[in-house]
């Protein structure tokens, strides 16, 4: 590919041909601001904001649709560019109120940012501004119509992406507004939400969010969404240990800039309060908790008195890393195979402008994961049934993070050993001889495997509940100390321990999947390919 | 070497009494006991007169109609240097912005005066007032109905006509 050399705020830079100027100004490190401007959209260059300028041009070029030529001499943060920026700014301001204070973009609006970095100090505008009121887009979406900067990223959004185009400009002049079509509004489209993520400023709000927390008092944690199989890189935004929102982290393998509605909404639960909190042991004389060495232990006394056929269900909520320690400890035991149960949707409501982005199928993040591991699904579309056979085990009987919600109280109970790990109490693990508290992806480190076969890393955004562990961990412990090996000390020495047993994660290295996540290597038949 | 003896003299009579201290400490008082310059002062039954910039427990100002001014931005929270404000925000049935929970721990608080310098609807203030006397711990937890209801004047943070120190 052939390149030009620019010259930008006095830097040399070389770009490929056809590069416009606002991404060769990124190459060094210049952002020029801009708000009709997405990667993923297209560029209608009418914002005017990404104005800079350029030597021999009669007037002032927008640079998001400006390409790059060689020899030119561009200016994007003095004189002119910034003159023009600054009145632009102003312009924007004739309107837009300044209610930053009640604002849930406040802290992370681009408007307060431009102008607090570059703006006039003084408003100098004396007419009253227009007012729109606020209007319900309908879905999980609420308009502020005075805040609009009529970027239209919504509208192309809708159009481009989502080719659902229910958005538009009615009106003209100061006049305009985005509006919806009657009353049908954005309540059908599943990727409505991502029109608040892309609005630079707080036009467009998530009701949800809705005055819960301000944006700086959040912390970020790179995650993997745990709603569908498609593994989407999110972002957990967590205060004072609660999960507040679910924002998409820029990924083009797997989901571009986006994420669905429904994975958006679905994080209630990570919050959820009524946790198993210790180790619980029955005992003759009933339940006792006698912390993790002395549950750990007496289970492994149990464990080699064990007598009977070995049954174990797991999740496909648990990690790559859970999952793996978990197909290690049954096969030490002797058992013969792990069975899952997961929630399927009817069908994939894929985003139409996205070459791979769908919610799919297998609403649970690593289904993919458990097939690998050679995992057999059982049990209907809604995760129910399907136990049978294993509720009706003489013998052992394990179980990962299954809620069991559809069993009866008596599951297990004819079971010489019933053992449940779990993050929530379930009353069909009331025969249980072990209740082990376990963490839920939110609050340990692993992978997923995603239905691409990509395996992503998530980090552990909030504290554990109680005494609770990772699953890795709990597992790995008692696999270790009855074939009197060392326990794995860490996510990524589980994960090189799975990688050394499962040809597909062969050769990949837990520190080098990095914030995108790493291709496993192609199985050669995935079981139920779909 | 050879010991040698230092004499002291006795101080003569006039100089060693302590009466003549004692005499002029008592002319001092008596001279306070017809002085009308008093300095001290019968608090409580003479109230003390605060400064305007003093810097006392909180008060939130109230709208005509009893709502509090509040809007639940969460600067002073975020500018609180000792952490003692707790604040929920959410919406009222009028669709207005405003804080469910707002509480302020008046024994953490170091009394900075930043969270009325930085609210932007001037509504919550630091006072002009000390008397905070209660029985229990608990009790110095303000929350907004306990601000609402604080009657005192509030601070100065700087003089209205020359807001900048010039």
């Amino acid at each position: 590919m052939s390149t030009v050399t620019l010259t930008i705020d006095g830097r040399e830079v070389t770009v490929p041909e056809g590069t416009s100027l606002l991404h060769a100004a990124e190459e060094i490190g210049v952002e020029v601001p801009h708000y009709c401007y997405h990667p993923a959209l297209s560029a209608p260059a009418q914002c005017r904001l990404c104005l800079v300028d350029v030597e021999g041009a009669p007037k002032p070029m927008p640079s998001c649709v400006t390409q790059a030529q060689d020899g030119q001499v561009v200016r994007t943060d003095e004189g002119l560019a910034r003159e023009m920026r600054k009145g632009v700014l102003e312009f924007y301001l004739v309107n837009h109120p300044l209610d930053c204070p009640i604002c849930d973009q406040s802290g992370e609006c681009k408007l307060q940012d431009y102008v607090h970095s570059e703006g006039r100090a003084h408003g100098r505008g004396v007419e009253p501004k227009r007012v729109f009121g606020r209007d319900d887009f309908g879905g999980d979406v609420l308009f502020y119509g005075d805040r609009c900067v009529m970027c239209t990223r919504c509208v192309r959004f809708m159009e481009e992406m989502a080719q659902d185009p229910v958005l538009t400009v009615v009106e003209r002049g100061d006049r305009a507004v985005i509006d919806t079509f009657f009353e049908q509004g954005l309540k059908d489209s599943p990727w409505s939400g991502n029109i608040v993520d892309i609005c630079p400023v707080g036009a467009l709000v998530s009701k949800d969010f809705l005055h819960k927390a301000r944006a700086w008092d959040l912390d970020h944690t790179p995650s993997v969404c745990p709603n569908c199989s498609q593994g989407c890189n999110v972002d957990l935004h967590t205060r004072d240990n609660v999960v507040h929102r679910l924002k998409p982290r820029e990924n083009p393998e797997v989901n571009g800039h986006w994420m669905c509605d429904y994975g958006r909404g679905h994080y209630e639960w990570m919050n959820r309060s009524d946790r198993i909190e210790e180790p619980f042991v029955r005992g003759d004389g009933g339940w006792s908790a006698p912390g993790w060495h002395g549950a750990l232990a007496s289970l492994r006394e149990r464990f080699e008195d064990r007598r009977g056929p070995v049954h174990a269900v797991a999740s496909a909520h648990a990690s790559n890393e859970d999952l793996g320690a978990f197909r290690e400890l049954v096969e030490r035991l002797g058992g013969q195979g792990v069975v899952y149960r997961s929630r399927r949707a009817a069908d994939e409501a894929p985003l139409p402008g996205s070459p791979v982005l769908a919610r799919r199928r297998d609403l649970a993040p690593n289904t993919r994961g458990a097939e690998l591991l050679g995992m057999r699904r059982v049990g209907s579309d809604d995760a129910r049934g399907g136990l049978d056979e294993v509720a009706a085990s003489t013998g052992t009987l394990i179980v990962l993070g299954d809620e069991l919600t559809d069993q009866p109280e008596d599951f297990g109970s004819r079971a010489e050993l019933f053992v449940y790990l779990g993050t929530h109490p379930a009353p069909a693990a009331r025969s249980a001889h072990f209740v082990l508290p376990v963490t839920t992806f939110a609050e340990q480190e692993g992978t997923f495997t995603n239905v691409q076969t990509r395996v992503q890393r998530f980090e552990p955004a909030l504290r554990g509940a109680g005494n609770a562990q990772p699953a890795w961990q709990v597992l790995g412990a008692l696999t270790a100390s009855l074939a009197g090996e060392p326990a794995p000390a860490s996510a990524a020495e589980s994960f090189s321990r799975l990688a050394a047993r499962v040809p597909e994660y062969e050769g990949l290295d837990y520190d080098q999947l990095g914030a995108q996540g790493v291709p496993a290597n192609r199985p050669a038949a995935i079981a139920g390919e779909r | 070497m050879a010991i040698s003896v230092k004499v002291i003299r006795r101080p003569e009579a006039a100089r060693s009494s302590y009466l003549r201290a004692a005499l002029k400490g008592m002319s001092l008082t008596f001279r306070h006991m017809v002085n009308p310059r008093k300095v001290t002062r019968s608090y409580p039954e003479e109230p003390t007169e605060l400064h305007p910039r003093w810097r006392g427990t909180h008060r939130m100002e109230v709208h005509a109609d009893g709502r509090p001014k509040c809007v639940a931005c969460g600067l002073c929270p975020t500018v609180c240097p000792a952490n003692c404000i707790r604040l929920v925000g959410g919406e009222d049935d009028q669709g207005n912005r405003y804080p469910i929970v707002y509480e302020i721990d008046e024994f953490r608080c170091i009394f900075c005066g930043m969270c009325q310098e930085v609210c932007p609807v001037e509504a919550i203030h630091v006072g002009q007032h000390f008397e905070n006397a209660e029985y229990t711990r608990e009790r110095f937890v303000y929350d907004l109905d306990r601000l609402m209801e604080q009657e005192h004047p509030v601070t100065a943070l700087w003089d209205p006509s020359d807001p900048a120190s010039e």
